[in-house]
Parts: structure tokens; sequence; C-alpha cells
């Protein structure tokens, strides 16, 4: 009797201290809503994936999965906490939270994500009428999927804004320096880790025009930069990293990356007809966007020109990132297209089922997709300008993000 | 979201457009064989494309192992189709299999049906036309259910929003002052402001969306038929409409036709509201869009007019129309000089029957038909009987796979030796009295024959992607062909068209048996009054019979 209450008053101590060594004292929460970010972002990039290469799937199948997945965690633990904070919270919590609707409590960051379990829930019967209606789309950007895509994005927002607050926060927590500093460490790395899905979702979502086909085009440009400056601006100033737009979009590569060799490894057949291209596995997605070159710039310039105003730091990162990122992808566009990335690092040879995979610019640039001479000047010139007002606006938006304490 | 103002937008939109190779029975149904089994396959293909067609199968004979399905595009051959689907026996008739195929494209398709058993295996080809024919509206249900569910996300994004940037801002120990509650307030409102134009231009987009879907919605080819009159006799013109090239493509062109069963184009005509006369004639081709035949002596009277056509990829579709036919001119049909160019086609004929709903013939002329009722002897005008086989008690149901069985007795009460007619032991055109169901049908199925042939030597073919022909030149060869088979004598060009194709009956001994019934598979669409028109050919005579019949919910 005594050696079991001895042993237990000896373990009980370490656990705990092993326990708070491994979270930080951060909260489960946290850890909860990035992981349904990642979940979120996987079971996309496999779903477009499993279109690609099988075509046909069910309500359960294992990308559909995924997302769900993401979103009852993310849905599960806010909705948990607001009732949790609402009925039987502390004081100190209910400070913590915003009051809204005269008697819930929540974070903010709970808020979004049961905004976006919410919309993809509805964004389920949505597309279901959808399909009977218009037939099974195959597109990634139509009514419904984009209801589904903001539920997605809010709930990766929601995991962007629930690290955010705590790190802002800074928050008195009962522990040693040396975890304590670990501990805002990792609030700043699960930051940028967080943005980076944010941002791969974004690319998906517009990879319609961001392909390998599209690099040539100055629609690219100006999506692109439009998009990328105002989210990266956004990260770069509210994050406490010193290159946090860097590491954001190396994230981003590195899952895209990541996903694009794992997932070609399995076998995978085409069950929907016409097939005019026999496949054998898993076709890639993209391969990501060398993102990480224009946005050291973003990083590089909010370091050196601190002092400046924000118009003075979007006129000089705007330009800066679209001739960066022209330098970069419109070569790197060219490369795509060789012999030289048709292999398992690149996977240019993933081609959809239903395409005819003997089309003349499957590997090459068609000249309708290559902007030349005046139309090239004047459309980097407005992917400049957009990308000069989005970039502002990213740094407003950051602003406002560096305030965020709930 | 704005969801009920789009499902009433919707609901405006929603059109039943379903004219394929037929008119509002979209239902494929075939008979024939798989290798030794004999099969009767039901197709009910979906209204919208890319969807599911439900398939069930009969066999007739042999034990079954497994049956699979899978669909074979024209475009993209035997070697673009995914691997089969197994259909499933039925729980409620074991007898019966059942598959859902996916249909992806628009186009001409098709089911390959492989049983495998104790017989061995099989292999059967039913042609299936895809395309989007419909478009649903949103049941007020769901409407509701998305709009509750679109309100609650509106109101929740407001109050994020106004939180975001008032209390959300502030440190745990601040004051949340009247300052800050004012810039929630103002929060809400820009967002709520933002939000609704959002929603204002994602119902545009949603708008959009449904556009399109109309845009490329399957539109049949429009016609217009004209009677002429000339010293030669009455000429029924029919011109097809070229705005289709606008929404239907190059792909469309009306120079990429072919024969079915020797003809260009199968056309219906049936007298309006009395249904008493019927025609089927031949149009031939004057050029690329118009087509012409000799009149024979219908009454007049407003007319639907159907013309059956096949194109080069074997998409099978009916034009449809009205022609209004004046009262006939006595001398000039005495005259009946050919003055045009176009050719009696001893394949054109004509019924004159009692009108629906009274079995007193009110016009005159030779062989008038009495329609007969299923179950019942009915005389036709050559002085033999055709009866339908079926139980006069028992009512038809509409969803249901009927063998329409007909037997025909000669006058001497003999089993009567039915000779084909344009390659077929029957055709059977199946009318629906106001006019919302045609179609033509024979006893291997509702299906094109010319279709199916055309996908058989898709399939030989490799994957290599069909190429559009030249259209004139295409158009210059079809009309030789049609020529050299109008060239031919009766038995030899019955002996053409019959060339390749399966002949059902053969006595136990494999002898090709005496032809005495036949058989027309088929499912009523719907409930409601219908006029079948059988054509068999006895004596060197085509032989005409007609059925009213009632079908049942």
């Amino acid at each position: 009797m005594e050696t079991t209450l001895a042993s237990k008053t000896l373990v009980s101590p370490v656990q705990k201290a092993k326990s708070t060594s491994l979270l930080l004292k951060i909260p489960v929460f946290i850890y909860a809503t990035v992981f349904a970010s990642l979940c979120i972002v996987v079971g996309v990039v496999w779903d477009i994936s499993w279109h690609m290469s099988i075509g046909r799937d069910g309500l359960f199948s294992a990308p559909h999965l995924a997302m769900y997945l993401g979103a009852v965690i993310a849905g599960t633990f806010s909705g948990y906490q607001v009732l949790q904070i609402t009925f039987a919270g502390s004081t100190e919590q209910k400070k913590q939270s915003v009051r809204f609707w005269g008697i819930f409590y929540s974070s903010l960051g709970a808020l979004f994500c049961i905004w976006g379990a919410f919309a993809m829930l509805t964004s389920a019967p949505f597309d279901d009428w959808w399909h009977n209606t218009y037939g099974l789309d195959v597109t990634i950007l139509s009514p419904p999927h984009t209801v589904l895509a903001l539920g997605m994005m809010t709930i990766q927002f929601g995991a962007i804004i629930s690290v955010l607050a705590l790190q802002n926060r800074q928050d008195a927590v009962d522990l040693p320096a040396e975890l304590k500093e670990r501990r805002q460490r990792r609030l700043q790395l699960f930051y940028v880790i967080a943005a980076g899905f944010f941002l791969t979702m974004l690319f998906v979502i517009t990879s319609e025009y961001q392909s390998r086909h599209d690099m040539h085009r100055t629609s690219f440009y100006i999506i692109g930069g439009g998009l990328y400056t105002f989210l990266l601006s956004a990260i770069a100033r509210s994050s406490q990293l010193r290159w946090a737009a860097t590491t954001t979009t190396a994230v981003y590569m590195l899952i895209l990356m990541l996903l694009g060799w794992i997932l070609p490894l399995f076998p995978a057949e085409p069950k929907l007809g016409p097939i005019l291209n026999h496949v054998e596995h898993f076709q890639a997605f993209e391969f990501p966007l060398l993102l990480i070159f224009p946005a050291l710039t973003i990083d590089w310039v909010l370091h050196r020109f601190d002092q400046k105003n924000d118009w003075m730091k979007a006129l000089l990162i705007a330009p800066l990132f679209i001739i960066v990122f022209l330098a970069v992808q419109w070569p790197f566009g060219d490369f795509l297209m060789t012999p030289y990335a048709r292999n398992w690092v690149f996977g240019t040879e993933t081609w959809y089922f239903g395409n005819n995979p003997d089309w003349e610019y499957r590997y090459a640039y068609a000249p309708w997709m290559v902007a030349t001479g005046w139309n090239l000047v004047t459309g980097l010139l407005i992917a400049v300008g957009v990308s000069i007002l989005t970039t502002r606006l990213g740094l407003y938006w950051g602003r406002w993000m560096q305030k965020v304490r709930r | 979201m704005n969801l009920q103002k789009v499902w009433i937008t919707l609901l405006g939109l929603l059109v039943a457009v379903n004219l394929q190779a037929h008119v509002g029975s979209p239902g494929v149904v075939f008979e024939g064989k798989a290798g030794p089994y004999s099969l009767l396959v039901s197709v009910n293909p979906p209204e919208v494309i890319p969807g599911t067609a439900q398939v069930q199968i009969i066999v007739e004979n042999g034990g079954i192992d497994h049956i699979w399905v899978k669909p074979i595009y024209w475009y993209a051959g035997d070697e673009g189709s995914p691997s089969p689907d197994e259909a499933l026996p039925s729980e409620e008739n074991p007898n019966q299999y059942e598959g859902l195929i996916w249909l992806m494209s628009s186009g001409t398709a098709s089911l390959e049906i492989t049983v495998e058993g104790s017989l061995g295996k099989g292999v059967a080809l039913v042609p299936v036309m895809a395309a989007s024919t419909a478009q649903k509206d949103m049941e007020p249900q769901l409407g509701w259910i998305l709009a509750g569910l679109g309100i609650f996300l509106v109101v929740l994004m407001v109050t994020i929003i106004g939180a975001s940037v008032s209390d959300g801002t502030l440190d745990p120990n601040q004051e949340f002052t009247r300052r800050y509650r004012r810039k929630r307030w103002v929060g809400a409102g820009i967002s709520a402001f933002v939000l609704g134009l959002i929603l204002y231009e994602g119902n545009e987009w949603w708008q959009s969306w449904a556009d399109d879907y109309q845009r490329y919605m399957y539109k049949p080819y429009q016609a217009t038929s004209t009677i002429l009159e000339d010293e030669g006799g009455r000429v029924l013109n029919f011109a097809i409409d070229t705005t289709y090239l606008s929404y239907r493509g190059r792909s469309s062109r009306t120079s990429y036709l072919i024969p079915d069963h020797g003809k260009l184009m199968h056309m219906f005509l049936i007298r309006e509201g009395s249904l008493d006369a019927f025609a089927h004639l031949h149009p031939q081709r004057v050029d690329t869009i118009t087509y012409q035949v000799k009149l024979p002596p219908l009454p007049e009277g407003k007319y639907f007019v159907y013309a059956d056509i096949v194109r080069w990829n074997g998409f099978a579709e009916t034009i449809a129309d009205t022609v209004e036919i004046p009262a006939e001119e006595l001398p000039t049909r005495l005259a009946s000089v050919g003055k045009n160019s176009l050719y009696e086609d001893p394949d054109d004929t004509y019924i004159i029957s009692n009108p629906v709903g009274s079995q007193q013939a009110q016009l005159a002329g030779n062989n008038i038909v009495i329609c007969g009722k299923p179950g019942t002897e009915t005389p036709l005008p050559d002085g033999s009987t055709a009866i339908w086989e079926h139980q006069s008690s028992e009512p038809l149901v509409a969803g249901k796979l009927y063998p329409m069985t007909f037997a025909i007795q000669d006058p001497e009460g003999n089993p009567a030796e039915l000779e084909p007619y344009m390659g077929m032991m029957g055709h059977m055109v199946v009318f629906k009295n106001d006019g919302s169901v045609y179609v033509h049908l024979h006893p291997v199925g509702n299906y094109s024959m010319a279709s199916q042939s055309v996908l058989e030597s898709r399939i030989k073919e490799d994957q290599t992607l069909p190429t559009l022909p030249e259209p004139l030149q295409f158009a210059d060869s079809i009309d030789q062909l049609i020529a050299s088979i109008q060239s031919l004598e009766e038995q030899e060009r019955e002996e053409f068209l019959m060339e390749g194709m399966v002949h059902e009956v053969e006595d136990e001994t494999g002898e090709h048996a005496g032809h005495s019934t036949v058989m027309f598979p088929y499912v009523f669409p719907e409930p409601g009054d219908y006029r079948i028109w059988i054509q068999m050919k006895r004596n060197g005579q085509v032989l005409n019979s007609a059925f009213d019949v009632k079908v049942e919910l």
C-alpha cells in the first residue's frame, strides 16, 4: 500500500512536469486548431490529387475525412471553449475573451473556427445540390466550393488568430524563465506555421491562375503579387520573428513539396471515363511557387526601412516583390517545361486523367499563354500598382493583428 | 445568401428540354445477345452530365457469376474507358441486376455489359446519348435550410468582425469603454455592408454559372416544315435552322449525318388531336440543311413532325416541329407527273385509323386500321390479325420494362410469315396522346442501330482521338452510299441492311425459324393514354397496325 502511494506521489510531479514542458502551458485548443489547419490543407491537396487521378469519390473518401477531421477538431474544441468559458469559466478566462450576443464568451480564434466549421457544414448540402443540378464539377472554384474554401480558410485563420492572441498577450505564466522563452518561441513558430498553412490554401484556391502554364502571363503576377504581398506583409508585421514572411513561404513550399513527393508513391487508377491519360499512381498537385525569394524582400524592407511610413514601405516592397517574383518564376516556368523537371522532385509529368496527354502544349507555352511587348510591360506595371495597394492594406491589417489580444 | 431569390429565378429557368432520339422518353431499352446470353437491359441516363446512369439487366438464360458494366465513349474509345463496375442482384428481384454508371462527358457513349457465368463470357454494347437535358430547381426545404445557415453565418461574421476591432484588441484587464463599444458597432455596420456586397456578387456569380449551364445544355436542332405544291404532288420541305452552329459548334454540322436503316432521316407525321393519320417517311437530302419528301395522301390538318437523325459520331437525336397540311387539290394530284427530282421511296408508308376515343373511323379511305387493345385480337387491313400478348385485365404501369409481344396470324389463322422491313422485323412508334412522349423503336430496343455500329467500329480502333472530317466531302460520300443502297433491288437492299444484325430467332437446330411474332422491349416513362403504331412486312407489303393503351402510375 505504502509502495503504491509512494510510487504515485513520486510519478505524478514528473508527469506533470513532462506535460508542462511538452505543452509549455499553451492551451490544448491552440495545438488542436493548428493541427486542424494542417488536416485541412493536407485534405484539400490530397483531394485535388484524388480528382486528378481517380476521379470518383464518395462522401467519406480519405481526403474528405482529413478535411472533416480538421473541421470537427476546430469546431469541437472551439465550441467547447465557448461553452466552458460562458458557463464554467473563471473571471480571468472571461477577461481574456470577447463577449457576444449578451451571454457568450469566446476567444476570437474560436469564433472564427466556429464560423468556418458552420460554413463547411453549409457547403455540403449546397455542393450536393449543385452536382445534381449542374453536374459533377471538375473545377476548384465553384460557388459551393467557394463556401467550403471560405470555411476552411476561416478555420485556418482562426488558428492564426488563436496563436496570435497568445503571442501578443504575453500572459504571466507560471513557468521557469527558460521554459517561458521556449513557450514564446513556440508561439512565434506556430504563428508562421499556421500562416504557412493558410498561404498554401490561398495558393490552392487560386491555382487555376497560378499554374505552370500561367507563369508567362501577366495575370499570374497581378493575382499572385496582389494576394501574396497582402498576406505576407500582414504576417511579417504581426509576427515577432525577424524573417516571418520568408519562414511562412518556406512552410508553404515544404508542405506542397512533401505532398507532391509522398502522394505519387501510392497507386491510383481512374474510375471515371473518358480516360485520355492512363495513370497508375496519384498525380501530384503543383510544385510550389518559389515564393521564398520575393518574400525575402518583404522581411528585408520592413527591417531596413523600419522608420519609414507604411506607404513608403509599400512603395518599396511591391516593386521589389514583383521584380524578384518575375526574375525567379518566369525562368522557373521555362525550367518546369523542360524534361529536367519531369521527375519525382518537380513532378511536372502530373496530368489529369481526362486530359489528352499528347496535347502539344503539355510541356510548352502556347502563344496565347505568353505576354510580350507592351502587354507585358503594362501587365507588370498593373501588378506593381495592385501590389502597392495590397501591401499597404496588408500592413494595415498587420497592425490590427499586432493588437489582437483575445 | 439570397438563396430564395436564386431559387425563384431557377424555378423560372426550369425547362425540361428532353429531346434526343425521342421526346420525353429518355430511357434506353436493349434486347439482344451478350455472347450466349439473352439480355434485356434498361438504362435510365442522367438528366445532368456528369451524372450517373441507372442500369437494370435481366439475363434470360444461363447461370450468372458476375455482370460487369463500363461506359465507353465514342470520343475516347475502349482504351479510354475506366475499369468496369459490377452490377449486383436487386434486393427485390434476384434475377435482375442493377448498377450505377458514371457518365462524365456529354456525347455519344455506350455501356459495355459483360456477362460471366455457366455459359462462358458474353459482351453486349448498349448505346447511350449523354447530354444534360434538364435544369433542376432547389427544393423549398433545402432552400430554407441553406438560407437559415446563410443568415446565421452572416450574423456570426458581423459579430466576429465587430468584436475583432473592439474588445478583441483589449488586454484582459483593459476596460471596455464607450469608445470601444462604438468601434464595435461601426465595425459590425461596415462588415454587414461589405458582406452584403459580397453576397450580391456571389449571387451574380451563381447566376452566371446557371446561365453557362443553360448555354451548354443539350439543345436540339430546330427546323421549319412547309408544304410545297407542284405538279408532281405535295412535297414536305424540312429546313434545319443553321443557328445551331452558334451554340453547338462545328462538330454538329448537319453535313455529318449518317444513314440509319439505310435512310438519312426517318420522319414521322402524326395528325394532332385525333391521331388518326400517321406517316413514316424518309426525306431526301436536297442540301445539307434541306430535306424534302413527297407527301402521301394525308388528310388536311395540323401534324406533329418528328425527324430522327444520327450524326457521324453515333449521336442520335430527334428534330421536332409541326406542320399544317392543307387539303389536297385533286387536279394537281391527278396530274401526278414527277416534276421534282424526288424519287418514290417504297419504304414510305402511312396509316389512316380511327381517332382516339372512338372506334369509328372519321376519315375516308381504304385500308383503315381500327386500333387494337392489349390482349384482344385485332383485324388488320389485309385480312390478317394481330394480338398484343398482354392480359387485358393486367394494367400496364409506367417505369416497368415490358417485352411488348405481338403475334400475327395470316387471314387463314396460321402464324404469319413476316419479312424484314428496312432491315428490321418491325418498327414501332410509341406516342402519348398529348404529344409529350414520342419514341421510335425496334425489336432490339429503342437505341439507334447506326449509333451501335459506329460505337462498335470505334471500339475496335485504338485511342487516337478522332478529328472532324471535311464536311462537304463527308456529305458527298454519304449521298453516294444512300444512292447505291437505293439502287439495290428490294431483296438485296434488305439483305444489305440486315448485315451484321443478330438473328434472335433460331430454332433448336440453329436453323432460321419463321417470324410470326415480334417483340419490342419498352418502359413507358409516365402514365397516360398512348397510341402505338407498328409496322411490319408480309407478302412484300407493309403491314400497319395500331393500338391504344392506358398506362397507369
